[in-house]
């Protein structure tokens, strides 16, 4: 006698067995939401979005939405580095754009996300800090860089990356006077090269990320959420305009050859430079 | 500034630049007798953009953003409540909770929830909870996720997250009784206080409690405006049940001038609640 046959609906089949369910589409060479293995979601990149920060701009990259806004203020400079300002980047994954966050401090993932980003920031030397000097040793910019994260959808370092360097590109500060103790701008006119700058940047780093699956040795680019679930690790390189690496992350406990990181630096190469174009454009 | 071990660290303290006007600027008064944006009435509102499904992960969620005023919305539940200890409860609960990005003012806010930010989460709950059919999810919870991205005006920030939570929650499919729809005026003198003016001036400042210049209604207004006002009042409204469900006055106006607020507020409301149904009316097709 036959034995019967146990047949699922797609959605309870995922819902089962997510990781079977996942490698059944991956072994034809295609993703369940139609993607082959190696593409990226279609992006968009909107600069000058908040009026209120110096710089702003927002990034989509499928369904997550970044918003990145920059607000400069004065401080007094470290005792060691007394003509360098600060860039202080942070990554915010409210309740609100995923139910996998919590309300309340910055969960793991947002300070894993911020601290990589700080660190691809620095170690490249994105900014020189002395730009950001205004008198030796008693005042200097801060730039706060705020990426808010509106809606997510997996991948969220590419996305917060391209929105931080939008919005740094985009910044504008109007020139400070020294005058004992205080630090005065003009208002009122509109912010024109004379009366304001506009950041130099050494270099824009941007990335792609890359989901690394151990058993069936697939690597899949720009994961949305589900695959980030599912999968054993996650790869993400940075590079910039000339092709140099700014940095690699790797997370997860997942492993991979070299050869499959080759591929995947020279399709970050690609990927970075089609981002590139797409901020140039807009 | 309590020291955040979690976030990325910046200097102790830092302030915002002095912003010095030069001499010959002329910063908007009311008393040109014309609105900061020329082009508006007095009882005009800002054009309203709504739009639904921006966030795939929320249960419902809305965008919208009236000129320089940008709110999202998510909304998630009906859930199961955390702490099931808490005694069985036949009706769900409503939480609310409103964020500023700290670069939606013009001075930077903080990173942390403020006392201003928990005042206006009760206050939306409070203004929300009357339209939802609580009884319908019990031992739930609906979770109503607020972040303001730009922020131009205070009464008009207030007003769009009550329309933006509603239509949240319409598209989340949470039954309610009706839609709430927010609407904030603000009362601005539009004449210069001088010996000049008639005696009604006069005569009434040595009154208690009566303003010495009869405040004009302005429907809507934002932040240059409300520098100006003697007064506001944020109405949260159902257009359907002609209920009212939140009013937060505050300033100084005569009876007469809050009635004749409200009632212009609630017309508004009706106008806001044909474009909350037209929103979620394409969100329809789109599905």
């Amino acid at each position: 006698m036959a034995t019967p046959a146990f047949t699922f609906t797609p959605s309870t089949f995922q819902k089962l067995h997510p990781a079977e369910f996942f490698r059944r589409f991956t072994t034809e060479g295609v993703r369940p939401d139609g993607r082959l293995l190696d593409a990226f979601r279609p992006t968009t990149v909107h600069h000058g979005v908040i009026s209120t920060a110096n710089g702003s701009a927002m990034v989509r990259i499928g369904g997550t939405t970044v918003v990145c806004g920059v607000k400069a203020e004065v401080a007094e400079p470290k005792l060691d580095a007394p003509d360098q300002g600060y860039l202080v980047p942070n990554v915010e994954l409210s309740p609100m754009c995923s139910s996998k966050f919590r309300p309340g401090p910055p969960s793991e993932q947002a300070q894993a996300v911020s601290e990589a980003i700080n660190r691809v920031l620095k170690e490249s030397k994105v900014l020189d800090l002395k730009d950001l000097c205004i008198e030796e040793g008693k005042a200097v910019w801060v730039l706060y860089v705020d990426a808010v994260c509106v809606a997510y959808d997996g991948n969220i370092f590419d996305a917060a990356l391209a929105a931080i360097m939008a919005a740094l590109n985009n910044v504008r500060i109007r020139k400070p006077t020294y005058q004992e103790g205080t630090i005065k701008v003009s208002g009122g006119s509109t912010a024109t090269d004379e009366n304001s700058f506009t950041l130099k940047l050494a270099r824009t780093p941007l990335s792609a990320t890359f989901a690394i699956f151990d058993t069936t040795l697939t690597i899949l680019a720009d994961p949305n959420v589900t695959e980030e679930t599912i999968s054993d690790g996650q790869i993400s390189i940075a590079l910039d305009e000339t092709g140099q690496l700014c940095g690699v992350t790797k997370i997860g406990a997942a492993s991979c050859s070299q050869s499959a990181m080759k591929d995947c630096v020279q399709s970050a190469k690609k990927r970075t430079q089609q981002l590139r174009n797409i901020m140039n454009q807009q | 500034m309590a020291a955040d071990r979690k976030r990325v660290a910046g200097p102790e303290s830092s302030v915002a630049p002095l912003v010095e006007y030069p001499i010959d600027y002329q910063s908007w008064t009311p008393f040109t007798e014309k609105r900061h944006d020329s082009h508006r009435q007095p009882e005009d509102l800002r054009p309203i953009y709504l739009k639904t499904g921006l966030i795939s992960e929320a249960n419902g969620s809305a965008y919208i953003e009236l000129e320089k005023t940008k709110l999202t919305c998510g909304v998630y539940g009906p859930r199961p409540v955390k702490r099931a200890g808490q005694g069985f409860s036949d009706k769900g609960t409503l939480n609310c909770e409103i964020k500023f990005a700290t670069f939606s003012c013009v001075k930077r806010r903080g990173t942390m929830r403020d006392a201003q930010e928990k005042e206006l989460s009760q206050i939306l709950s409070q203004g929300l909870t009357p339209a939802v059919r609580l009884e319908l999810f019990p031992k739930s919870n609906v979770d109503i996720y607020i972040t303001v991205l730009e922020s131009d005006g205070w009464g008009s920030c207030i007003a769009a997250a009550f329309t933006v939570a509603s239509v949240a929650l319409a598209h989340a499919g949470i039954e309610m009784l009706d839609l709430v729809a927010g609407c904030s005026a603000s009362y601005i003198p539009t004449s210069i206080p001088s010996s000049s003016t008639s005696e009604s001036t006069s005569a009434s400042s040595e009154g208690t409690g009566a303003g010495s210049i009869t405040p004009q209604i302005f429907m809507d207004a934002d932040l240059e405006e409300e520098k100006f006002q003697q007064g506001s009042i944020v109405l949260a409204y159902m257009p359907s049940l002609n209920q009212t469900t939140h009013v937060l006055q505050t300033g100084k106006a005569e009876g007469a001038i809050i009635s004749q607020s409200v009632e212009h507020c609630v017309e508004a409301c009706n106008k806001i609640f044909a474009v909350m149904n037209h929103a979620l009316l394409e969100s329809i097709d789109q599905k």
